[in-house]
This record gives C-alpha cells, sequence and structure tokens, in this order.
C-alpha cells in the first residue's frame, strides 16, 4: 500500500493500479513467452513523473518494465520478476515537426498511425517498418531498431538524438539535443547523435529493450514524401532470383521501398475480404515476390521515375527477369495502393494482417547477408517439416538495408492460438529454428524473449561488457531485470 | 648541406603527415603498391621515414639525441630516392632529402659515419680515381679499334665508372649509338669517378676534389656537353657539382645530357630513327636520378620574408625531370609493347643501390630491388628496361636468384638492338 | 627510467626482436603525432612495439596490466592526440597490421589498423564500389579514422564515420578481447550493432578515438555503391588528379548573392536526394588548392589577391552531380539542381571534369603550407547552427587577430552530410610559430560564447562544457575506470 500511495502520489490516483485484472493484461503478449504478472502498473505523463517513478524504484529495489505500445509480440514488456509496468502511453504528443531540419519529435506514445497521417499533412513522412500495427509506438520501433522499408543508407541510423531518465533517475539528452535550452533556447537543433563528448550515448539505448533507461522522447529523421510512385510487384519462382534482382536494384541506388515477401505474406497484406481474397491469392502469387515503388522526386519527379525505371530495366535485363509487372491481375489498382498502405500503420478496425489467417504469430528475425538467405530458407523449411508444420503456413519477408549491404531476415510462424498444445508447439519449433539459425551465422541484433538466452550465452565478451555498462549506470538493478543477459 | 639555422626551419617545418612514406595517393591504384619508401615499407618504425629522420634532425640538433644504432640504421639504409622530398611538396614545401643528406653530413663530422664500406670507397676513389679501387690505367680498357672517339668535338662522352670497369657493354652500347647517330664525341683522358656516392654519404671534402677534377678535365677540353648513360654520373654533373660550388646549373661551364634525351631530340627532329624490330613486351624503372631528383639545381641563399616565404627560391619538385624521353624511345621501337608498373614516373620505387646502400647495406638493397621485381612481373612484361648501371646491376641480381626468367636491360642495349 | 628489463624482454618474445625497439631514436621518432599544434605534455615513449597480429596486441596489453606500464596505439599517428604524456609508455604501432578483405556482394570491408584510405579505394574502385576519403589525407587509417569524425566531402552520401562502423574486434584496456556487432557470435564483420545495446557508442569516445579505451584491432566499415567506369589518373608531382567520366559526373561551382540563397540550395539538394559532393569551399582552401606547388610565397600572393575579391556575405558551393544507376540520372540532377540554382538566384558554371582532393587524396595538410600552425573549432549539427556557430567564431577571431591569420570575415567550411542532415562546420584558423598560444586563447573564448549562446560543439572542453552537458565527461570517466581498472590505456 506504501508504494501504491507513493506511486500515486507521482502520476496521481487514477494512473496508479494494481488491479488483478490490469496486471494479468501486462502479464503476456502475443509471444510465445509465459506470462509473469507486473506488481504495479503506471501511467507517467512527464518525463519528471518518470524520473520520480524511478527514483522510487531505486529506493525500493523494485523493477521497472516501460512500454509505450498498445501490442507487444516480443516478450520484451513481460516483467520477469515482478514490479511496475510503466506504460508511456499516456505521453503521447508530437512535441516537434521541422521540415527545414526534416526531423520530428515525439514521445513514447505516439504512435505510427498519429505520427504518418500527422507528417501527411505537410508532404512529409517518417521512415516505417513494414505495415506496423496501429498500437505500436513510433519511438519503440527506432529503439528497436526495426528494419525500415526504404533501404537508403542516408536514411538509416533515424534515431537522432533523445531525453532519457537514466536508470537512477538522471534525466540526459543524447547527442546535440544536450544543449541546455533545448530546442526553442539554443541554436542546436539536436540532429547530431554524436555526444555529448563524442560518446554516442543514444546507441548504447538502442536495442536495450527498456534495460539502460527509459526514453521521454526521441528526434527522428523524417523526409519528403514522394509526390508520384510507381509501383513493381515481380514475382520470381526462386528466391535467388529475387535476391540478384535487389542486389541489381540496390547497386544502382534506385527506389524507394523495397522488400521480397513470399506468396503467403502478400497474400495475408493485400488480402481484403477473407478467406477468400486470402485463399485465391495464395492460389495466384508466385512463391516469392520482390516489391519495389519509384518515388517521383521532390522535383521532377515523372523524369525521376523514368531514369530509375531505365535503370531498373537495365538490371532486368541482364539478369534475364522476364517481366516487370506494376500490378496483381487479381486486385487490380493494387499498385496505387500500395506505396500508400507502405507508408502507413496497419489501419486501425481491420485485423492485423499477421493474425488474420490464423490468430497468431511468432516471429523470428535475424540480420544476415542476403546472398545467405536460400540457405537459412531450406533450413527452417526442413526444421518446420521436422515438427508437423507445414512449410506452407510460414510467411517469409527479408528487407534489404543500406543498399542491400544486409538484410533483416524474417520468418512468421502463423498458428492458431487455441489448437490444444500450439504454443509448446510452436515454442519447440521456434527454439530449435533459432538455434539453427544461430549455428549457420544468423546475426541476432536484437536478441528478444527465449533468443536472449540462446545468444548472450555464446557471445560472452559482449555478455560480459554490457553487463560491465549496465552495473555503471543501473547498480541496483531495477530496469528490466532479467531482460537480455542482466 | 645547409646551413644550421635553414637545417632546423626545414626539420620544424614537417608536420609529420606521413605523406612521405606514399606514392601519390591519386595515382594508388592497388593496395600493395601504395609505398614510397623502402625503410619505412621494411622497417615500419616511425624513425625509418623521412618524418622520422627530420625530427631526429631536429632533436639532435638540440643536442636532446645522438647517433643511436637505430639512427644510423635509418639514416644510412635510405637510398636518398627522393620519392619523399616530391611527395612532401605536394602539399608543404620541406626540403626533405636536403636535411637527410645534412644529417648525414653531420654524422660524418662528428666521425659517426660513414659506414665502413662507404670510407673503403672513398679510399679506392682517392687511390685509384674510381670506386671498386680496379687500376685507374684501365679506365678506358673497354674501347674497341672501332670506336673512335675524336681529340675534338663538341661533346664529351663521361662514361662513369660502372660502364668502365663492370659493365662495358654499356659504355659500348652508348659509343655505337652515337656512332650510329653521326655523332662526335670526345672522351675524358682522365676521368675520375663522379663521386655520387661521396656526395651521398657526406664525405664532401673528396666530392669536392672529384668535382674540381672532373669540371677542370672537361673544360680543358673545351667541350661545350657532357653525354653520359649513367643516371648517377647524370645527376652528379648536373645537380651535386653546382650545389658544391653553390653555383646554379645553368652556371655550369657545360651542359649536361642523358643519352636518352640526346637520342629523343634527334628522334623529334627526325634525325635518328629506329629501323629493326625488337618485338619485347617491356616495362621501364624510372632510376631515381634521372627521374625525381635530376631537375636543374638553383643556389639560393637563405632569405625569408614572415611569415615563411623563401624570397627569390626557385622550388624543385620534381615535376620537371627525364620521365618522357625513355618512354618516347621505347614507344618509338618497333615491336616494343611499352606497359607501365603502378608505381611508375615521379612515384617509381627506388632499386634500393642509390644512397651508399648498395655497398654498405647488400641484404637490404638487394630486398629493395626484390620488391621492385615483383612489381614488375605483375605488368606481364619479359623484361624492365632502366637508364643506370647500378638499376640494371641490382635487378638483374635479384632476377638471376629468383630465376624469375624476367630480363634486365639497360636501355642503351635496347636502343642498340634497334639499330 | 624505462621499462623493466624483463618485461622489454618479454615484449620481444611477443613480436620478435625485430619489432620493439627502445632505442632513443625510435623513441624520439615516436614521440609526437603529426599536428599542426604541438601537445604540450608529450614526452618520449619508453619503447615502440609493431605486432602483426591482434592475438600480439592483446598479450602486449595484458603484460602492460601486469607490470602496470602506459600503453598508447597507433597506426598513422596523424591527427588524434595520442602522443604518450605518462613516463614508460610502450607506444603500440599498428602499421604492420594491414590486412585487408572486401565482401563485393554485401558493401563491407574488414580493415586492419595499417590500412589506408587510398588502398582501400583503389581495391574497391575495381568493383565498382568506392570508400571516402576524408580531409587529412587517402594515406589515414581507415579505422582510426572510421572512429574519430571520419569526414569527407563525399560524405553528402556516405555520412560520418559513426555511420560506417560495423562490427569490430577490441582489445579492452585489460587486455581481454570483445567481439562488437555480428562478430560477437560468428566470424562475420557485416553488421555492427548490438546484440541488444550498441556498444558500439563508447568506440568512439573521446576515451575511444583517444586509445584512452584499449585498442581496436579489426574493424569492419560499410563501402558504398559506384561506377564501374575506371577514373584515370593523370599528372605528375604536385599536379595529380583523376579524370571523371563525363557522362556520370559533372562539377559545378555555384555563387550566391547571399549565403541564406546557399544554404536554402543545400536544404532543397538534400530533399531532392542528388548530388555526391556538396559543400561550401573556404577561402583558404580554394586558395591552397589553386597555389598547389607554388609554395608558401605562391600562396600568400593568392591570399592577398583573394582579400581583395572577397565579400565575406556571399557564399560559394561547390558541387558534384553523380550519375549513377542509369544512363539519364546526371541530366536529371543537372536539370534539378539548375533549378534550385535559378531560384535561388546562383550563378553556376561548369567546372573541369576532374578530381584532386575528394576521391584519393586530400587538401587538408596543404593548410600547413604556410607553414604556421592551426586549430579548429569544430560543430556537426544543423546547418542553420553551423551558420550561427561560423559566426561565433569570426566574432572570437577578430578579437585576437592579428597575430592569427587574416581571414576576411568569411563563412568557415560548411560539409553537409547525410543529404543535409547533418552538417559539418569546420573554423580553421592558423598562426605563425611563435604564437600557438593565441590559438588556444582563441579557442577557448569560441567555447566559452558556445556555452553561453547555446550552440553544439563536437570537441568540448569537459571542463566548460562538462557540468552543463549532462556530466558527460564523469559518465566517460566511470566507464573508463571500470574498463580500464589499472589506468594504463593512455592515461592522463
Amino acid at each position: 500500500m506504501e508504494i501504491k500511495g507513493e506511486l500515486m502520489g507521482i502520476v496521481g490516483a487514477e494512473n496508479a493500479t494494481d488491479d488483478p485484472e490490469v496486471l494479468s493484461s501486462y502479464s503476456k503478449d502475443s509471444s510465445v513467452s509465459s506470462p509473469r504478472l507486473p506488481d504495479y502498473v503506471v501511467r507517467p505523463k512527464s518525463a519528471e513523473e518518470v524520473q520520480g517513478i524511478v527514483k522510487l524504484a531505486n529506493e525500493y529495489r523494485l523493477p521497472i518494465v516501460p512500454c509505450s505500445s498498445g501490442i507487444h509480440s516480443d516478450g520484451n514488456t513481460i516483467p520477469s520478476q515482478g514490479g511496475i509496468i510503466l506504460d508511456l502511453r499516456r505521453m503521447n504528443k508530437i512535441l516537434g515537426i521541422s521540415g527545414r531540419t526534416r526531423m520530428a519529435r515525439v514521445e513514447p506514445g505516439v504512435t505510427w498511425g498519429k505520427l504518418q497521417s500527422e507528417l501527411e499533412k505537410h508532404g512529409l513522412m517518417a521512415l516505417n517498418p513494414l505495415l506496423p500495427h496501429p498500437m505500436k509506438s513510433v519511438l519503440t520501433s527506432h529503439l528497436e531498431r526495426e528494419p525500415m522499408l526504404i533501404p537508403k543508407f542516408e536514411y538509416s541510423d533515424n534515431l537522432v538524438t533523445a531525453e532519457v531518465v537514466l536508470p537512477e533517475g538522471e534525466i540526459f539528452r543524447t547527442g546535440s539535443a544536450c544543449v541546455p535550452g533545448f530546442p526553442d533556447k539554443s541554436l542546436a537543433e539536436g540532429v547530431n547523435p554524436g555526444g555529448p563528448g563524442n560518446t554516442t550515448w543514444g546507441w548504447i539505448l538502442r536495442g536495450a529493450q527498456g534495460t539502460m533507461g527509459v526514453v521521454t522522447w526521441a528526434q527522428v529523421k523524417i523526409r519528403p514524401r514522394p509526390k508520384i510512385d510507381k509501383t513493381f510487384i515481380i514475382p520470381f519462382k526462386r528466391i535467388e532470383d529475387a535476391i540478384q534482382l535487389v542486389y541489381r536494384i540496390q547497386r544502382r541506388m534506385i527506389g524507394e521501398e523495397c522488400l521480397i515477401l513470399n506468396g503467403l505474406n502478400l497474400a495475408a497484406i493485400l488480402a481484403k475480404h477473407w478467406p477468400e481474397d486470402f485463399d485465391s491469392l495464395r492460389g495466384t502469387l508466385s512463391p516469392w515476390i520482390v516489391l519495389l515503388v519509384l518515388g517521383g522526386g521532390w522535383r521532377c519527379p515523372e523524369e525521376k521515375i523514368e531514369y530509375e525505371e531505365e535503370g531498373l530495366q537495365e538490371a532486368a535485363v541482364e539478369l534475364h527477369v522476364p517481366e516487370l509487372p506494376n500490378s496483381v491481375p487479381a486486385l487490380p489498382g493494387v499498385e496505387r495502393e500500395l506505396p500508400r498502405m507502405l507508408r502507413r500503420a496497419w489501419p486501425g478496425g481491420k485485423t492485423y494482417w499477421k493474425f488474420a489467417d490464423k490468430g497468431a504469430c511468432q516471429d523470428l528475425f535475424f540480420h544476415t547477408t542476403l546472398n545467405k538467405a536460400p540457405a537459412f530458407i531450406q533450413a527452417i523449411s526442413q526444421l518446420s517439416g521436422k515438427h508437423g508444420y507445414s512449410i506452407d503456413d510460414i510467411g517469409f519477408y527479408l528487407q534489404p538495408l543500406e543498399y542491400a549491404r544486409a538484410c533483416h531476415f524474417e520468418c512468421n510462424f502463423y498458428y492458431h492460438p487455441d489448437t490444444p498444445d500450439a504454443v509448446g508447439k510452436i515454442r519447440d519449433l521456434f527454439t530449435e529454428a533459432a538455434e539453427t539459425s544461430l549455428d549457420m551465422g544468423a546475426f541476432f541484433t536484437r536478441p528478444c524473449g527465449l533468443i536472449a538466452n540462446l545468444v548472450y550465452d555464446r557471445a560472452t565478451s559482449y555478455t560480459m561488457a554490457l553487463r560491465k555498462v549496465k552495473q555503471l549506470f543501473d547498480p541496483n538493478n531495477v530496469m528490466s531485470p532479467g531482460r537480455l543477459c542482466f | 648541406m645547409l646551413e644550421v639555422e635553414e637545417y632546423k626551419h626545414q626539420a620544424e617545418t614537417c608536420v609529420r603527415c606521413s605523406y612521405c612514406k606514399f606514392i601519390d595517393l591519386n595515382w594508388i591504384t592497388s593496395s600493395r603498391f601504395v609505398r614510397q619508401c623502402p625503410i619505412d615499407t621494411r622497417y615500419r618504425f616511425n624513425l625509418y621515414s623521412a618524418h622520422g629522420l627530420l625530427h631526429s634532425a631536429l632533436a639532435e640538433l638540440e643536442g636532446t639525441l645522438e647517433f643511436t644504432p637505430k639512427l644510423m640504421d635509418a639514416l644510412w639504409k635510405c637510398t636518398l630516392c627522393g620519392g619523399c622530398d616530391i611527395r612532401c611538396k605536394r602539399n608543404l614545401d620541406v626540403e626533405v632529402l636536403q636535411v637527410i643528406e645534412t644529417l648525414r653530413r653531420r654524422c660524418v663530422e662528428q666521425g659517426k659515419g660513414p659506414m665502413p664500406e662507404h670510407k673503403v670507397l672513398a679510399d679506392n676513389i682517392r687511390n685509384s680515381h674510381n670506386k671498386y679501387g680496379a687500376p685507374a690505367g684501365e679506365r678506358l680498357g673497354w674501347m674497341r679499334k672501332e670506336i673512335k672517339p675524336v681529340q675534338k668535338a663538341d661533346l664529351v662522352y663521361f662514361v662513369g665508372c660502372a660502364s668502365s670497369y663492370q659493365q662495358p657493354e654499356l659504355a659500348l652500347a652508348t659509343a655505337e649509338l652515337l656512332k650510329k647517330a653521326g655523332t662526335e664525341f670526345m672522351v675524358l683522358d682522365d676521368e675520375w669517378c663522379c663521386g655520387h656516392e661521396l656526395f651521398a654519404t657526406g664525405q664532401l671534402e673528396l666530392a669536392r676534389e672529384v668535382a674540381d677534377h672532373n669540371i677542370k678535365a672537361i673544360e680543358n677540353l673545351g667541350a661545350q656537353t657532357v653525354i653520359t648513360s649513367d643516371a648517377e654520373c647524370y645527376k652528379t654533373l648536373k645537380v651535386d657539382y653546382p650545389k658544391i660550388l653553390e653555383k646554379s646549373t645553368e652556371d655550369m661551364p657545360y651542359t649536361i645530357l642523358h643519352i636518352t634525351e640526346y637520342i629523343d631530340q634527334l628522334m623529334k627532329d627526325g634525325k635518328f630513327e629506329f629501323k629493326k624490330s625488337v618485338p619485347m613486351k617491356v616495362t621501364y624503372h624510372d632510376p631515381c636520378n634521372l627521374a625525381r631528383l635530376s631537375e636543374p639545381w638553383f643556389h639560393w641563399e637563405p632569405h625569408y620574408e614572415p611569415p615563411n616565404i623563401a624570397v627569390g627560391k626557385v622550388w624543385r619538385r620534381g615535376d620537371k625531370g627525364i620521365y618522357d624521353p625513355p618512354r618516347d624511345i621505347l614507344k618509338g621501337i618497333p615491336g616494343i609493347e611499352l606497359v607501365e608498373m603502378e608505381r611508375a614516373k615521379d612515384n617509381a620505387w627506388c632499386c634500393g643501390a642509390g644512397g651508399g646502400v648498395g655497398l654498405a647495406f647488400p641484404d637490404f638493397a638487394l630486398w629493395t630491388a626484390g620488391e621492385r621485381i615483383e612489381e614488375a612481373e605483375t605488368t606481364g612484361a619479359e623484361a624492365i628496361v632502366s637508364c643506370c648501371p647500378q638499376c640494371k646491376a641490382i635487378l638483374s641480381r635479384v632476377t638471376e636468384a629468383k630465376k624469375t626468367g624476367m630480363k634486365v636491360y639497360d636501355i642503351t642495349e635496347v636502343m642498340l638492338r634497334a639499330t | 627510467m624505462g621499462i623493466p628489463g624483463e618485461a622489454y624482454q618479454a615484449l620481444q618474445s611477443i613480436v620478435g626482436s625485430d619489432w620493439v625497439s627502445d632505442d632513443p631514436a625510435v623513441c624520439e621518432a615516436d614521440h609526437l603525432c603529426a599536428s599542426g599544434g604541438y601537445p604540450k605534455d608529450a614526452i618520449r615513449p619508453a619503447c615502440s612495439i609493431e605486432p602483426a597480429s591482434g592475438e600480439e596486441v592483446q598479450a602486449i596489453v595484458k603484460l602492460a596490466n601486469r607490470y602496470r606500464l602506459p600503453y598508447v596505439a597507433t597506426s598513422t599517428y596523424y591527427l588524434g592526440e595520442t602522443s604518450p604524456r605518462k613516463e614508460n609508455t610502450i607506444l603500440i604501432d599498428l602499421k604492420r597490421m594491414n590486412k585487408l578483405e572486401i565482401d563485393e556482394d554485401n558493401l563491407y570491408a574488414i580493415v586492419e589498423p595499417g590500412v589506408c584510405f587510398s588502398a582501400l579505394q583503389a581495391e574497391l574502385f575495381k568493383m565498382g564500389l568506392c570508400t571516402f576519403v576524408p580531409g587529412c589525407g587517402g594515406h589515414a587509417s581507415v579505422l582510426a579514422n572510421t572512429l574519430f569524425t571520419g569526414d569527407a566531402p563525399t560524405g553528402w552520401r556516405h555520412g560520418l564515420g559513426y555511420r560506417r562502423i560495423l562490427a569490430a574486434e577490441w582489445v579492452l584496456p585489460d587486455g581481454e578481447m570483445l567481439m562488437l556487432g555480428s562478430r560477437s557470435l560468428s566470424k562475420d564483420f557485416f553488421w555492427g550493432e548490438g546484440p541488444g545495446p550498441d556498444l558500439r557508442g563508447l568506440l568512439r569516445g573521446i576515451s575511444g578515438r583517444k586509445s584512452e579505451l584499449g585498442v581496436i584491432t579489426k574493424l569492419g566499415v560499410k563501402v558504398f555503391p559506384f561506377i564501374s567506369e575506371k577514373l584515370e589518373p593523370e599528372g605528375r608531382a604536385f599536379h595529380t588528379h583523376l579524370n571523371l567520366p563525363t557522362n556520370r559526373f559533372k562539377w559545378y561551382n555555384v555563387r550566391f548573392p547571399a549565403k541564406e540563397n546557399a544554404i536554402n540550395t543545400i536544404l532543397e539538394l538534400g530533399r531532392c536526394e542528388i548530388c555526391l559532393v556538396v559543400m561550401t569551399v573556404p577561402p583558404l582552401f580554394r586558395t591552397v588548392a589553386r597555389t598547389r606547388g607554388a609554395g608558401c610565397g605562391g600562396f600568400w600572393e593568392g591570399w592577398a589577391q583573394l582579400g581583395e575579391k572577397i565579400n565575406p556575405k556571399q557564399l560559394e558551393l561547390r558541387i558534384l552531380l553523380f550519375g549513377i544507376g542509369a544512363e539519364k540520372r546526371l541530366a536529371y540532377e543537372e536539370k534539378v539542381l539548375l533549378e534550385i540554382v535559378e531560384e535561388n538566384e546562383g550563378s553556376a558554371r561548369e567546372a573541369p571534369a576532374r578530381d584532386e582532393t575528394n576521391f584519393m587524396a586530400a587538401d587538408a595538410i596543404c593548410a600547413c603550407v604556410v607553414g604556421g600552425r592551426f586549430h579548429s573549432q569544430l560543430s556537426y549539427e544543423s546547418i542553420d547552427q553551423d551558420v550561427k556557430f561560423g559566426d561565433i567564431v569570426i566574432e572570437m577571431t577578430n578579437k585576437h587577430k592579428p597575430p592569427i591569420l587574416e581571414e576576411y570575415g568569411t563563412t568557415n567550411w560548411l560539409c553537409p552530410y547525410d543529404l543535409g542532415y547533418i552538417t559539418k562546420a569546420e573554423c580553421l584558423r592558423m598562426t605563425d610559430v611563435e604564437h600557438v598560444d593565441e590559438l588556444n586563447l582563441w579557442s577557448l573564448d569560441c567555447q566559452e560564447a558556445f556555452l553561453k549562446q547555446g550552440a553544439y560543439t563536437n570537441f568540448p572542453d569537459d571542463e566548460v562544457f562538462g557540468a552543463v552537458w549532462g556530466n558527460y565527461h564523469e559518465k566517460e570517466r566511470r566507464i573508463k575506470e571500470a574498463f580500464d581498472p589499472n589506468n594504463v590505456s593512455h592515461p592522463k
């Protein structure tokens, strides 16, 4: 009671609770991670309130687990040792948009839906991941280094500066946002992630899953929205051929959104009427599809598309790609819709595409290079058979990164959560797939849930160094204990 | 040799950027052949580089450093190829080579240098007027009946020790070429060693003596033009003689030409032609003394205005060396296919023999030459051609030892085959 | 005093006696890094050692910890304040470690400290790829410079150094080997972040880049798509350049009547995502480039002539258009550029299609041709901040000139990166050898003015900024203490 009273004193009585139903709702997510209950849920409105909670947590050695999205699928927000869920969704302001610096500053509770629609009014857009859930926090996506659809190097590292409440309660700003008076009374505009003092502090926060502090706002890159687009939906029988085309496209530095999906995933994304569209698309779409959007430039948009298309044609000729279709026969007009879809969150009110078919999905994702992706696909396909799971039910998504220097490799295990033993079976398949991928050289740059143990057991030197840093800044280990290697 | 004030000023101006270690960056075409400086490439410590030596020069002058074993090693293994000097001058104006030469001189004056082998060389020159200690009377022993120098001509052929004693085929080839070009020439009855290694090793008193002798001998012949096929002799007569006399090259009582300059000019004037085909794929090695180091010398008394302006100085930055004539000659020979090494012209890697290094540190000299042969082999050439007996000798030693199959020629030999 | 005999013998057994030396001349040559201003606290190392591998570096560092001997690591020893500052320092010279591997398909290279940019660039050009070449010169170490600021004019596309770091092998101050990024889980260097929180942020710290946090022995670096046509070199000695294929490149020099017009142009070019190089050309560098080969005297003559023509209110941009990926791209970029220039009342002149300093070589050292000393104020921030930053520097310079070189009140070098998301302002000031102290006073005045006016600078004086900027210096000190408990890694 004492703690709860203190929490209420910080955030207001209506924003702190230990109600069992509420606690239960935060104890699990859509992943196969085991549920664990927190002790309290609080909803602060400001960095000062966050600071107060963090200081209290240190006093009582209570764990804190921050979360800012309304949807979680990686097990990252399930408390492993009880404590306080810090739900940041009340901090949902877009603090600033600048077309001049091409930056937007957002609080944790700002969703992709909110940000993109606001930016669209100004002819701008943020770099977003693939069809984020409407309740997904922009800040979380950036902190978790989710891959963006536009693989241009110039736009990567797009979380620039941030304000963070450090684990002992100090408010700290990274990069050039550290200048007192930022943003209104400083010359600095918070666009340099380096520093203060040349250490890139912000990088330690990324991928940290709430273990290094609570980010209370972040400044992210935005860019002009292309004025016109031309979509290509290019079918391939073999993944190797799709990959080669993507390599060539990226070497020529052409195109905006560029990704590879298998037929299953594209069907799930494009289907309007369930299950008939989905079933029909599954039957007609090719095994692999390269989605490419050529965006008209800020100036002379048609001419930009013209030369980019010329480059694409040349690449296709080099590789003997027979056709470069702009559409899907079964879905006329999809080519116009697709760029808009890809620059927005999944529409609210419509079942999220990953849950639409079977109701649940466990994602396995890591980084590799595109040329190694086929081997992973084959290995995972074989494993799925071993676990009695149909290959036809696995979604694959390859996202080239930074001109195809690497790729985000994602496979989606769709399953019916209510089927007996379904969760257990998926967990087994998922775990073995993760181990196998690790053995094959997959790099889990952001290991979540079950995978974290596998990764940190192997990355021994990194684990030791991380723990050292963690000990320095979170001596009481209050921030998301049990997460990652802590 | 620089006076103390100027010596200190030049050494202080070095900012240790390390440009001196690399060939011109715009000309780098692979990661293998990037470096310019043999001692840097082999020994890697910063001391073993121009900036290391300049820094040492300053410390030695200030009394905070003596001629330690490593300093002696770095200083005397420098081949004085001049690559560092011209590389520095792309960005800064520092007389790198002159500082190194002066440091050598200071080492000699303090009795710490030169190397024993250099002292033997000096004794040979003193006693026999050639660097090998061979009988002075045999210096003209290379001549044949059919080679007839005349008693009076405008041109005197300065043969050099190497061609006189060890590679007479080069002297014969040169003489034959001059004959085929219809050029009458004289030779010195009493030609002494040009003294190249004496200058290089800081033994300046004897160097002055040989310079005085040879200049007088040339004057006595009444020759206006001196021609040589030895790059070391070329550079010595063109640069070191006026330098030690505190004159400019243009003030000397002769004009010095390399055989390639001479033949090239005749070719361009339509007075000489190579008629026979020499089907061969060759690469050309620029001798340091003909290329980077051969620009005319300009005497200058140090005079600066603030902040650092050298008033009246004519800078020698390496762009006016003899790079094109040998190449134009090779291209003018039917059948020759000329391919360039990656480090060519002002970027040429030294053969390793210069600066007295061939004498005192033969292993290191051979290593340096070995690097050059390896580079030549990457061109696919059958032969490497140079314009200097010293280059030819050491490169040949490598090809013979390694049995590479690559042939080594002096350009006079190739030219003769084409006439 | 020297290091203990048994320690020296141990060093010899690690690398072989040829590769370690305590000869006073070797140590003397190693006691100063390259610099336009001499670090006052530099002393001779006790010995210099040249390891050939990361394992040898590890062994050396462990030995240093055992005997509590300070050490510092250098490669090209160019910039970076790595001159030894404590007695008995072991100087670890990494030049022998020069292995290079390139993954052509996946756009990255793995470099050891001894690999220089020009060597890497030469190999990449053969594959239709490229790296950047920093302003200090293509002979600088790729590894060291990328960890430093790593900035170059092609950063308009290639970003700053911190954006190009991938995985790494890092010998920590105590001699343990830390693998970062993908290297932590496999032998791959292709990705740098994680796993989890990204410790690469520490690599670039004042601690990291000054060798105060151990030694990076291998680094993955990003490389970039380029063209397949060859850039042919031409020229000799001090007049060399690369010829740029005219179907792929075009240079423009554009003059604007006012700074604001130029700034707006830069921002618009970024929005349009065109060009490969966009930057201002400071009069100092312009004069140096134009008088290359004319020495100090030639420079001063050129500088005096320039002074008569300079209008500090005007700004000139140098822009390189880049036709990669498609034949018509160059024409597109040109059309867009000229449209923007016209709107901003600029006057554009096409310049010869060649390059002296952006792809292989660089100009920065030329700034020393005057034989003087220099100091810089640097900021990487928005272009608007950087313009004001430059104004502050000009104001402070006026208080200290002479003896600081007359720069005619000109704006400083503005070099935008990442399509203009971030811009460097480099404010270089020069003086002669006798007046180096004036530069230090100038720098202090600048720093205090930055603090007062809320400007960000990348090389802050800890005494001035530390407490105000989140006590970053204390945090760095804690990291240093945690990772270097024996305080042997280039201690202060």
